[in-house]
């Protein structure tokens, strides 16, 4: 189970309303490389992870994915506060707003909707833990990409800070897989699944 | 920066501590000196949600605060402008 503490994991306090920026941040709530879908394989993964760090790892990686989740949707909240309508519309933010209006909505910066299709939980934990590695990585670059297209320093502080706990979480992975595949068969890593088949 | 953000602030930093070195932990779970550093920054945490939940109400829902009046459901809440 969880519990909620009411505080973020890194404050977020945005000074100017900016549409613009929050019309591409939302990818990072509800797109293929964002926080939702980075929590939901985590902890979809965790149950058939074959060892007590890989499980503790995949749990607690996600449990902190969530508190990301929660940062991202209150950089667009904030973002997305006290706008007239000219200005929503000048912003290019109309298209979001018109189904819901200041509301927080998983969706990509394109409009496409959050899927589970953004993710994968295959039940083998070597395929499993690289696609983590990868999540980590794209998610990075798309922090990136957002430090490439957002000026205000106010947002770019808390983007800076949820892009390195990317570059955390990639290492955990790496150490998480190098301990799956340090207990397999070190001639045939794919012999057999730990998670699945018994070994003879 | 009020007092209260100052101190949440603090809080913030010492979980953040807490939160990076548990992650540590999970893969190297036989590492005294990530343990230490773990704990040091724990006491520390758990030092600061104290004066902060006295001073400006419940961090967790089953905080002492909430004792004698319901305070949990308060604003500010944590995505709100006010509460950083």
């Amino acid at each position: 189970m969880w519990k909620y503490e009411k505080k973020l994991e890194y404050p977020v306090k945005i000074k100017t309303p900016n549409a613009t920026s929050a019309k591409i941040i939302v990818s990072q709530f509800g797109g293929p490389d964002g926080e939702l879908g980075a929590s939901m394989r985590y902890l979809s993964q965790r149950y058939t992870a074959p060892t007590p760090e890989v499980k503790a790892i995949l749990n607690d990686i996600g449990t902190e994915e969530l508190s990301h989740m929660e940062m991202v949707c209150s950089i667009i909240y904030q973002l997305t506060r006290d706008l007239t309508p000219k200005e929503i519309k000048e912003s290019g933010f109309d298209v979001y707003f018109v189904d819901h209006t200041n509301g927080l909505y998983p969706v990509a910066a394109s409009g496409a909707p959050f899927s589970a299709d953004m993710f994968q939980s295959t039940g083998d934990p070597i395929a499993d833990l690289s696609e983590d590695m990868g999540a980590e990585q794209k998610a990075r670059l798309t922090y990136d990409n957002i430090l490439r297209l957002v000026d205000d320093p106010d947002v770019r502080d808390v983007i800076k800070f949820l892009r390195e706990r990317e570059i955390v979480h990639f290492q955990r992975f790496g150490e998480a897989l190098r301990l799956v595949t340090d207990r397999l068969d070190s001639k045939n890593f794919y012999a057999y699944n730990p998670s699945f088949d018994v070994k003879k | 920066m009020n007092d209260r953000q100052k101190l949440l602030k603090k809080v913030q930093m010492y979980s953040f501590a807490v939160t990076d070195a548990a992650l540590f932990l999970d893969t190297h779970p036989d590492c005294a000196e990530a343990l230490a550093y773990y704990n040091k920054y724990k006491k520390l945490c758990e030092e600061a949600k104290k004066q902060y939940e006295q001073a400006y109400g419940p961090l967790c829902i089953e905080s002492e605060q909430n004792d004698a009046r319901w305070a949990w459901a308060d604003s500010p809440f944590p995505w709100e402008l006010s509460a950083n």
